[in-house]
Protein backbone atom coordinates (compact mmCIF):
# COMPACT_ATOMS: atom_id res chain seq x y z
CA UNK A 1 0.00 0.00 0.00
CA UNK A 2 0.76 3.42 -0.75
CA UNK A 3 0.41 6.06 2.07
CA UNK A 4 -0.07 9.73 1.42
CA UNK A 5 3.29 10.88 2.44
CA UNK A 6 4.62 8.03 0.18
CA UNK A 7 2.86 9.42 -2.38
CA UNK A 8 3.40 13.19 -2.25
CA UNK A 9 7.31 11.82 -1.72
CA UNK A 10 7.68 10.12 -4.70
CA UNK A 11 5.85 12.83 -6.64
CA UNK A 12 8.18 15.54 -5.64
CA UNK A 13 11.30 12.74 -6.21
CA UNK A 14 9.80 12.16 -9.92
CA UNK A 15 9.60 16.05 -10.67
CA UNK A 16 12.89 16.16 -9.79
CA UNK A 17 13.64 13.51 -12.23
CA UNK A 18 12.11 14.73 -14.93
CA UNK A 19 14.28 15.86 -17.91
CA UNK A 20 12.95 19.34 -19.62
CA UNK A 21 15.13 20.84 -22.05
CA UNK A 22 15.78 23.91 -21.91
CA UNK A 23 18.43 26.83 -23.26
CA UNK A 24 21.17 28.12 -21.32
CA UNK A 25 19.42 30.94 -18.85
CA UNK A 26 21.87 33.84 -20.03
CA UNK A 27 20.89 32.47 -24.02
CA UNK A 28 17.34 33.22 -23.04
CA UNK A 29 18.01 36.68 -21.20
CA UNK A 30 19.80 38.10 -24.66
CA UNK A 31 17.00 36.88 -26.68
CA UNK A 32 14.34 38.90 -24.62
CA UNK A 33 16.81 41.60 -24.44
CA UNK A 34 17.14 41.76 -27.92
CA UNK A 35 13.44 41.19 -28.71
CA UNK A 36 12.70 44.36 -26.06
CA UNK A 37 15.57 46.31 -27.76
CA UNK A 38 13.61 45.42 -31.06
CA UNK A 39 10.18 47.43 -29.91
CA UNK A 40 9.23 50.56 -30.89
CA UNK A 41 11.13 52.88 -28.12
CA UNK A 42 7.96 54.22 -27.41
CA UNK A 43 7.16 50.34 -26.17
CA UNK A 44 10.34 49.58 -25.08
CA UNK A 45 9.68 51.05 -21.17
CA UNK A 46 7.72 49.03 -18.94
CA UNK A 47 4.36 50.84 -18.77
CA UNK A 48 4.36 53.37 -15.76
CA UNK A 49 1.31 54.21 -14.21
CA UNK A 50 -0.13 57.25 -15.47
CA UNK A 51 -3.33 58.11 -12.49
CA UNK A 52 -3.29 54.16 -12.05
CA UNK A 53 -3.57 53.26 -15.13
CA UNK A 54 -0.91 51.20 -17.16
CA UNK A 55 0.27 52.25 -20.43
CA UNK A 56 -1.45 49.77 -23.24
CA UNK A 57 -0.71 46.57 -22.97
CA UNK A 58 -1.06 46.59 -26.96
CA UNK A 59 0.88 44.40 -29.37
CA UNK A 60 -0.17 43.86 -32.99
CA UNK A 61 1.01 39.94 -33.87
CA UNK A 62 4.51 39.49 -35.55
CA UNK A 63 4.99 40.58 -39.06
CA UNK A 64 7.88 38.58 -40.11
CA UNK A 65 10.48 39.76 -37.67
CA UNK A 66 9.92 39.07 -34.49
CA UNK A 67 11.29 35.74 -33.17
CA UNK A 68 8.53 34.23 -32.67
CA UNK A 69 8.28 32.01 -35.98
CA UNK A 70 5.37 33.98 -37.80
CA UNK A 71 3.99 31.21 -39.69
CA UNK A 72 3.73 28.93 -36.66
CA UNK A 73 1.02 31.78 -35.23
CA UNK A 74 -0.75 32.46 -37.93
CA UNK A 75 -1.43 28.64 -38.42
CA UNK A 76 -2.27 28.62 -34.71
CA UNK A 77 -5.12 31.74 -35.05
CA UNK A 78 -6.02 30.52 -38.57
CA UNK A 79 -7.00 26.71 -36.33
CA UNK A 80 -9.32 28.74 -33.82
CA UNK A 81 -11.10 30.54 -36.20
CA UNK A 82 -11.54 27.51 -38.43
CA UNK A 83 -12.55 25.56 -34.74
CA UNK A 84 -14.99 28.33 -34.00
CA UNK A 85 -16.73 28.61 -37.39
CA UNK A 86 -16.89 24.28 -37.77
CA UNK A 87 -18.70 24.91 -34.16
CA UNK A 88 -20.99 27.75 -34.79
CA UNK A 89 -22.51 27.15 -38.27
CA UNK A 90 -22.06 23.40 -39.25
CA UNK A 91 -22.88 22.78 -42.73
CA UNK A 92 -22.70 26.24 -43.95
CA UNK A 93 -20.77 27.29 -46.80
CA UNK A 94 -18.34 29.88 -45.07
CA UNK A 95 -15.00 31.96 -46.35
CA UNK A 96 -12.35 31.59 -44.18
CA UNK A 97 -11.61 34.22 -42.12
CA UNK A 98 -8.10 35.15 -42.41
CA UNK A 99 -6.78 36.93 -39.96
CA UNK A 100 -4.30 38.66 -39.92
CA UNK A 101 -3.43 40.23 -36.70
CA UNK A 102 -3.99 40.05 -32.54
CA UNK A 103 -4.94 43.25 -30.74
CA UNK A 104 -4.52 42.16 -26.97
CA UNK A 105 -5.97 45.00 -25.28
CA UNK A 106 -7.47 44.97 -21.34
CA UNK A 107 -8.16 41.23 -21.17
CA UNK A 108 -9.59 40.87 -24.48
CA UNK A 109 -8.40 39.85 -27.40
CA UNK A 110 -9.07 41.03 -30.59
CA UNK A 111 -8.96 38.75 -33.72
CA UNK A 112 -8.66 41.23 -36.90
CA UNK A 113 -8.76 39.56 -40.40
CA UNK A 114 -11.51 39.06 -43.15
CA UNK A 115 -14.63 39.53 -41.80
CA UNK A 116 -15.51 36.37 -39.80
CA UNK A 117 -19.62 35.27 -40.21
CA UNK A 118 -21.59 36.52 -37.23
CA UNK A 119 -21.97 33.45 -34.76
CA UNK A 120 -25.48 32.68 -34.83
CA UNK A 121 -27.56 31.44 -31.88
CA UNK A 122 -28.53 32.64 -28.54
CA UNK A 123 -26.02 33.79 -25.82
CA UNK A 124 -24.57 31.30 -22.86
CA UNK A 125 -24.60 32.40 -19.56
CA UNK A 126 -21.11 32.78 -18.70
CA UNK A 127 -19.92 30.03 -16.60
CA UNK A 128 -21.53 30.41 -13.07
CA UNK A 129 -23.27 33.03 -13.75
CA UNK A 130 -25.53 34.09 -10.87
CA UNK A 131 -28.00 37.68 -10.07
CA UNK A 132 -26.72 39.10 -7.22
CA UNK A 133 -27.19 42.46 -6.23
CA UNK A 134 -24.67 45.38 -6.37
CA UNK A 135 -23.35 45.32 -2.63
CA UNK A 136 -23.19 41.43 -3.26
CA UNK A 137 -21.53 41.81 -6.55
CA UNK A 138 -18.74 43.72 -4.57
CA UNK A 139 -18.83 41.17 -1.51
CA UNK A 140 -18.16 38.47 -4.73
CA UNK A 141 -15.68 39.96 -6.25
CA UNK A 142 -12.08 41.16 -5.34
CA UNK A 143 -11.36 44.29 -7.62
CA UNK A 144 -13.48 47.33 -7.36
CA UNK A 145 -16.87 47.48 -9.12
CA UNK A 146 -17.58 50.49 -11.42
CA UNK A 147 -20.71 52.06 -11.49
CA UNK A 148 -21.57 55.14 -14.45
CA UNK A 149 -23.14 57.92 -13.08
CA UNK A 150 -24.29 58.77 -16.40
CA UNK A 151 -26.97 56.17 -15.95
CA UNK A 152 -29.46 54.88 -13.01
CA UNK A 153 -28.61 51.87 -11.76
CA UNK A 154 -28.64 49.03 -12.92
CA UNK A 155 -31.66 46.78 -13.59
CA UNK A 156 -29.41 43.67 -12.89
CA UNK A 157 -26.30 42.63 -11.59
CA UNK A 158 -24.60 39.45 -12.19
CA UNK A 159 -21.14 37.34 -10.94
CA UNK A 160 -19.77 34.81 -13.42
CA UNK A 161 -17.05 32.26 -13.08
CA UNK A 162 -15.85 32.73 -8.98
CA UNK A 163 -15.80 36.11 -9.64
CA UNK A 164 -13.92 37.03 -12.04
CA UNK A 165 -16.35 38.64 -13.89
CA UNK A 166 -19.42 41.46 -12.88
CA UNK A 167 -22.13 42.50 -15.57
CA UNK A 168 -24.27 45.28 -14.56
CA UNK A 169 -27.27 45.31 -17.35
CA UNK A 170 -29.53 48.38 -18.12
CA UNK A 171 -32.49 48.03 -21.13
CA UNK A 172 -30.22 48.01 -24.05
CA UNK A 173 -27.26 48.23 -21.88
CA UNK A 174 -24.09 46.21 -20.89
CA UNK A 175 -21.18 46.79 -18.39
CA UNK A 176 -19.29 43.91 -18.02
CA UNK A 177 -16.00 44.52 -15.91
CA UNK A 178 -13.29 41.52 -15.09
CA UNK A 179 -10.47 41.16 -12.87
CA UNK A 180 -6.98 40.87 -14.63
CA UNK A 181 -5.71 42.40 -17.91
CA UNK A 182 -3.07 39.57 -18.36
CA UNK A 183 -5.37 36.90 -19.28
CA UNK A 184 -7.39 36.63 -22.12
CA UNK A 185 -10.74 37.11 -20.16
CA UNK A 186 -12.90 37.38 -23.87
CA UNK A 187 -12.49 37.05 -27.24
CA UNK A 188 -13.61 38.92 -29.97
CA UNK A 189 -13.78 38.61 -33.96
CA UNK A 190 -13.23 41.34 -36.20
CA UNK A 191 -13.21 42.16 -39.64
CA UNK A 192 -11.24 45.65 -39.57
CA UNK A 193 -9.43 47.24 -36.92
CA UNK A 194 -10.93 48.51 -34.22
CA UNK A 195 -10.92 52.81 -33.14
CA UNK A 196 -8.52 53.94 -30.74
CA UNK A 197 -10.32 56.98 -28.68
CA UNK A 198 -9.04 58.70 -25.61
CA UNK A 199 -10.98 58.57 -22.22
CA UNK A 200 -9.36 61.10 -20.41
CA UNK A 201 -5.95 60.67 -19.99
CA UNK A 202 -6.13 56.51 -21.08
CA UNK A 203 -6.58 54.95 -23.95
CA UNK A 204 -9.80 52.40 -25.25
CA UNK A 205 -11.05 51.20 -27.94
CA UNK A 206 -14.16 51.14 -29.72
CA UNK A 207 -15.36 48.26 -32.27
CA UNK A 208 -18.08 50.04 -34.21
CA UNK A 209 -19.34 46.93 -35.80
CA UNK A 210 -21.11 43.67 -35.01
CA UNK A 211 -18.82 41.33 -34.12
CA UNK A 212 -18.05 37.28 -32.43
CA UNK A 213 -17.32 37.16 -29.22
CA UNK A 214 -15.82 34.40 -26.60
CA UNK A 215 -15.65 33.79 -23.35
CA UNK A 216 -12.18 31.98 -21.94
CA UNK A 217 -13.30 30.46 -18.82
CA UNK A 218 -11.02 30.83 -15.92
CA UNK A 219 -7.72 28.64 -15.24
CA UNK A 220 -8.01 28.15 -19.28
CA UNK A 221 -8.56 24.59 -19.26
CA UNK A 222 -12.08 24.22 -20.62
CA UNK A 223 -13.53 25.03 -23.50
CA UNK A 224 -14.50 28.57 -24.58
CA UNK A 225 -18.06 29.99 -24.22
CA UNK A 226 -19.32 29.89 -27.28
CA UNK A 227 -19.16 32.90 -29.26
CA UNK A 228 -21.98 35.10 -29.65
CA UNK A 229 -22.71 38.31 -31.70
CA UNK A 230 -21.88 41.31 -30.08
CA UNK A 231 -23.00 44.91 -30.39
CA UNK A 232 -20.61 47.72 -31.04
CA UNK A 233 -18.62 47.65 -27.62
CA UNK A 234 -16.42 50.36 -25.93
CA UNK A 235 -13.36 49.02 -24.21
CA UNK A 236 -10.87 50.18 -21.60
CA UNK A 237 -9.30 49.97 -18.66
CA UNK A 238 -8.97 51.08 -14.94
CA UNK A 239 -6.20 50.60 -12.36
CA UNK A 240 -5.98 46.42 -13.54
CA UNK A 241 -9.51 46.08 -13.91
CA UNK A 242 -10.83 45.61 -17.64
CA UNK A 243 -14.37 46.93 -19.17
CA UNK A 244 -16.23 46.40 -21.88
CA UNK A 245 -19.54 48.54 -22.53
CA UNK A 246 -22.18 47.16 -25.24
CA UNK A 247 -25.45 48.64 -26.63
CA UNK A 248 -24.64 52.30 -26.90
CA UNK A 249 -24.68 52.22 -30.88
CA UNK A 250 -22.67 55.30 -30.83
CA UNK A 251 -18.87 56.40 -29.83
CA UNK A 252 -19.96 59.18 -28.42
CA UNK A 253 -22.61 58.34 -25.49
CA UNK A 254 -20.23 55.42 -24.71
CA UNK A 255 -17.32 57.86 -23.74
CA UNK A 256 -19.67 59.94 -21.75
CA UNK A 257 -20.62 56.65 -19.32
CA UNK A 258 -17.30 55.45 -19.37
CA UNK A 259 -16.03 58.54 -18.14
CA UNK A 260 -18.93 58.65 -15.75
CA UNK A 261 -17.66 55.27 -14.20
CA UNK A 262 -17.00 55.53 -10.62
CA UNK B 1 10.03 61.65 -11.63
CA UNK B 2 13.15 59.58 -12.83
CA UNK B 3 14.93 57.86 -9.70
CA UNK B 4 17.95 56.75 -12.29
CA UNK B 5 19.82 58.63 -14.95
CA UNK B 6 22.99 56.49 -14.84
CA UNK B 7 22.40 52.87 -14.57
CA UNK B 8 24.39 51.06 -11.11
CA UNK B 9 27.14 49.05 -12.28
CA UNK B 10 26.94 46.38 -9.91
CA UNK B 11 24.27 43.75 -10.94
CA UNK B 12 20.97 43.73 -8.98
CA UNK B 13 20.83 40.75 -6.15
CA UNK B 14 17.24 40.80 -5.72
CA UNK B 15 13.79 40.49 -6.99
CA UNK B 16 12.90 44.02 -5.86
CA UNK B 17 15.94 45.86 -6.77
CA UNK B 18 16.14 43.76 -10.33
CA UNK B 19 12.52 45.31 -10.69
CA UNK B 20 12.70 48.60 -9.38
CA UNK B 21 15.76 48.86 -12.13
CA UNK B 22 14.28 47.41 -14.91
CA UNK B 23 11.12 50.33 -14.62
CA UNK B 24 13.78 52.59 -15.15
CA UNK B 25 14.25 50.67 -18.68
CA UNK B 26 17.69 49.16 -17.08
CA UNK B 27 17.50 46.13 -19.64
CA UNK B 28 20.23 44.82 -17.74
CA UNK B 29 18.63 44.45 -14.61
CA UNK B 30 15.76 42.71 -16.25
CA UNK B 31 18.29 40.03 -18.12
CA UNK B 32 19.27 39.41 -14.47
CA UNK B 33 15.05 38.32 -13.96
CA UNK B 34 15.37 36.08 -16.73
CA UNK B 35 18.28 34.73 -16.48
CA UNK B 36 16.93 33.62 -12.68
CA UNK B 37 13.47 32.13 -13.61
CA UNK B 38 14.63 31.01 -16.65
CA UNK B 39 14.57 27.36 -16.22
CA UNK B 40 11.67 27.48 -13.87
CA UNK B 41 9.62 29.00 -16.48
CA UNK B 42 10.78 26.63 -18.97
CA UNK B 43 9.96 23.66 -16.77
CA UNK B 44 6.07 25.56 -16.39
CA UNK B 45 5.66 26.00 -19.70
CA UNK B 46 6.85 21.98 -20.65
CA UNK B 47 5.06 20.11 -17.86
CA UNK B 48 1.75 22.60 -18.64
CA UNK B 49 1.47 21.40 -22.21
CA UNK B 50 3.80 23.49 -24.30
CA UNK B 51 5.71 20.66 -25.67
CA UNK B 52 8.78 21.92 -28.51
CA UNK B 53 7.00 25.61 -28.29
CA UNK B 54 7.77 26.06 -25.24
CA UNK B 55 11.13 28.46 -25.90
CA UNK B 56 8.51 30.77 -27.64
CA UNK B 57 6.25 30.43 -24.91
CA UNK B 58 8.76 31.59 -22.46
CA UNK B 59 10.30 34.63 -24.64
CA UNK B 60 6.74 35.91 -24.94
CA UNK B 61 5.94 35.82 -20.96
CA UNK B 62 9.67 37.79 -20.48
CA UNK B 63 8.52 40.28 -22.74
CA UNK B 64 4.92 40.30 -22.00
CA UNK B 65 6.06 40.27 -18.35
CA UNK B 66 8.65 43.27 -19.01
CA UNK B 67 5.90 45.41 -20.60
CA UNK B 68 3.44 44.90 -17.41
CA UNK B 69 5.77 45.19 -15.02
CA UNK B 70 4.07 48.80 -13.46
CA UNK B 71 1.14 46.51 -12.63
CA UNK B 72 2.85 44.57 -10.68
CA UNK B 73 2.52 44.64 -7.38
CA UNK B 74 5.65 45.52 -5.97
CA UNK B 75 5.34 44.25 -2.43
CA UNK B 76 4.16 40.63 -4.04
CA UNK B 77 6.65 38.40 -4.90
CA UNK B 78 7.87 38.03 -8.56
CA UNK B 79 7.54 34.31 -9.25
CA UNK B 80 4.08 33.47 -9.11
CA UNK B 81 3.33 36.63 -11.83
CA UNK B 82 6.11 35.64 -13.66
CA UNK B 83 5.02 32.13 -13.85
CA UNK B 84 1.06 33.11 -14.24
CA UNK B 85 1.99 34.96 -17.53
CA UNK B 86 3.53 31.62 -18.74
CA UNK B 87 0.75 29.99 -17.74
CA UNK B 88 -1.37 31.68 -19.81
CA UNK B 89 0.87 31.67 -22.31
CA UNK B 90 0.57 28.27 -22.45
CA UNK B 91 -2.88 28.25 -22.33
CA UNK B 92 -3.28 30.24 -25.04
CA UNK B 93 -1.19 28.09 -26.95
CA UNK B 94 -2.68 25.36 -26.67
CA UNK B 95 -6.13 26.65 -27.38
CA UNK B 96 -5.16 28.27 -30.53
CA UNK B 97 -3.51 24.74 -31.49
CA UNK B 98 -7.10 23.24 -30.54
CA UNK B 99 -5.09 20.20 -29.23
CA UNK B 100 -5.38 19.02 -25.65
CA UNK B 101 -2.34 20.13 -23.31
CA UNK B 102 -0.13 17.04 -22.81
CA UNK B 103 2.37 16.73 -19.99
CA UNK B 104 5.76 17.50 -22.57
CA UNK B 105 8.52 15.75 -20.07
CA UNK B 106 10.49 12.65 -20.21
CA UNK B 107 12.53 10.95 -17.65
CA UNK B 108 15.96 11.36 -17.38
CA UNK B 109 18.27 8.64 -15.57
CA UNK B 110 21.11 10.61 -14.44
CA UNK B 111 19.24 11.80 -10.79
CA UNK B 112 18.29 8.40 -9.92
CA UNK B 113 18.63 7.83 -6.13
CA UNK B 114 21.35 5.55 -5.28
CA UNK B 115 20.55 2.11 -5.03
CA UNK B 116 23.34 -1.01 -4.61
CA UNK B 117 22.66 -2.81 -7.33
CA UNK B 118 21.70 -2.17 -10.88
CA UNK B 119 18.17 -4.15 -10.41
CA UNK B 120 17.49 -1.62 -7.78
CA UNK B 121 17.84 0.86 -9.79
CA UNK B 122 16.19 -1.11 -12.76
CA UNK B 123 12.86 -1.06 -10.17
CA UNK B 124 13.37 2.58 -9.56
CA UNK B 125 12.98 3.65 -13.08
CA UNK B 126 10.29 1.32 -13.07
CA UNK B 127 8.41 2.81 -10.57
CA UNK B 128 8.90 6.15 -11.88
CA UNK B 129 7.83 5.88 -15.64
CA UNK B 130 4.55 4.21 -14.44
CA UNK B 131 3.96 6.90 -11.84
CA UNK B 132 4.53 9.68 -14.62
CA UNK B 133 1.95 7.57 -16.95
CA UNK B 134 -0.67 7.80 -14.48
CA UNK B 135 0.03 11.09 -13.88
CA UNK B 136 -0.45 11.86 -17.64
CA UNK B 137 -3.93 10.16 -17.44
CA UNK B 138 -5.05 12.52 -14.77
CA UNK B 139 -8.20 14.74 -16.24
CA UNK B 140 -6.54 17.94 -16.90
CA UNK B 141 -7.45 20.49 -14.32
CA UNK B 142 -6.10 17.97 -11.83
CA UNK B 143 -3.15 17.48 -13.75
CA UNK B 144 -1.95 21.04 -13.55
CA UNK B 145 -2.05 21.52 -9.72
CA UNK B 146 0.06 18.47 -9.04
CA UNK B 147 2.22 19.47 -11.50
CA UNK B 148 2.30 22.70 -9.82
CA UNK B 149 2.47 21.75 -5.97
CA UNK B 150 4.71 18.92 -6.90
CA UNK B 151 6.84 18.51 -10.06
CA UNK B 152 7.48 22.29 -9.66
CA UNK B 153 6.90 22.59 -5.84
CA UNK B 154 4.94 25.83 -5.49
CA UNK B 155 2.79 26.33 -2.83
CA UNK B 156 -0.86 26.02 -2.38
CA UNK B 157 -1.08 29.86 -2.59
CA UNK B 158 1.12 30.05 -5.76
CA UNK B 159 -0.68 27.19 -7.32
CA UNK B 160 -3.45 29.31 -6.85
CA UNK B 161 -1.99 32.58 -8.16
CA UNK B 162 -0.74 30.68 -11.50
CA UNK B 163 -3.55 28.75 -12.39
CA UNK B 164 -5.64 31.78 -11.75
CA UNK B 165 -8.46 29.87 -9.51
CA UNK B 166 -9.61 29.68 -5.79
CA UNK B 167 -7.22 28.85 -3.10
CA UNK B 168 -9.76 26.28 -2.15
CA UNK B 169 -10.30 24.84 -6.05
CA UNK B 170 -6.60 24.07 -5.53
CA UNK B 171 -6.87 22.14 -2.56
CA UNK B 172 -9.58 20.04 -3.58
CA UNK B 173 -8.09 19.19 -6.99
CA UNK B 174 -5.12 18.30 -5.34
CA UNK B 175 -7.09 15.81 -3.16
CA UNK B 176 -9.22 14.60 -5.90
CA UNK B 177 -5.66 14.07 -8.32
CA UNK B 178 -3.90 12.66 -5.28
CA UNK B 179 -6.76 10.23 -4.42
CA UNK B 180 -7.18 8.69 -8.46
CA UNK B 181 -3.14 8.61 -8.16
CA UNK B 182 -2.90 6.70 -4.91
CA UNK B 183 -5.89 4.55 -6.42
CA UNK B 184 -4.02 3.77 -9.99
CA UNK B 185 -0.64 3.66 -8.76
CA UNK B 186 -2.37 0.94 -5.77
CA UNK B 187 -3.94 -1.30 -8.90
CA UNK B 188 -0.54 -1.06 -10.18
CA UNK B 189 1.38 -2.46 -7.83
CA UNK B 190 -1.47 -5.14 -6.84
Amino acid sequence: MTSPDDLEARLLALGESLDIPAPQPDEVAHAVRARLESLPAADRRPARRLGGLPRLPVRRAPRGSGWLRPATRRRGIVSVVAILVALLLGGTPVGRAAVTEVLRFAGIELEIGGPGPLPAGLPEPLPGEHRVTLEQAREQVAFPVSVPTALSDPRDVRVSDGGRVVSLFWPGLRLDEYDGMLLGVFRKELGTWPQEVALGTAQAWWIPARHGLSYLPRGGGEAPVRARPAAPTLIWQRGQVGLRLEGTGDLRRALEIARSAR
Amino acid sequence: MESFTTYAKEPPTDDDEAIARSLTGDLAAYEVLVTRYSALAHRTAAMLGAADEAEDVVQEAFVKAYRHLATFRQDAPFRPWLLRIVANETHDLTRSRGRRAELAVKLTESRLPETESPEDAAVAVDRRTRLLDVVRTLPEREREVVVCRYFLQLSEAETAQVLDLPAGTVKSRTFRGLKRLREEVGRDLA
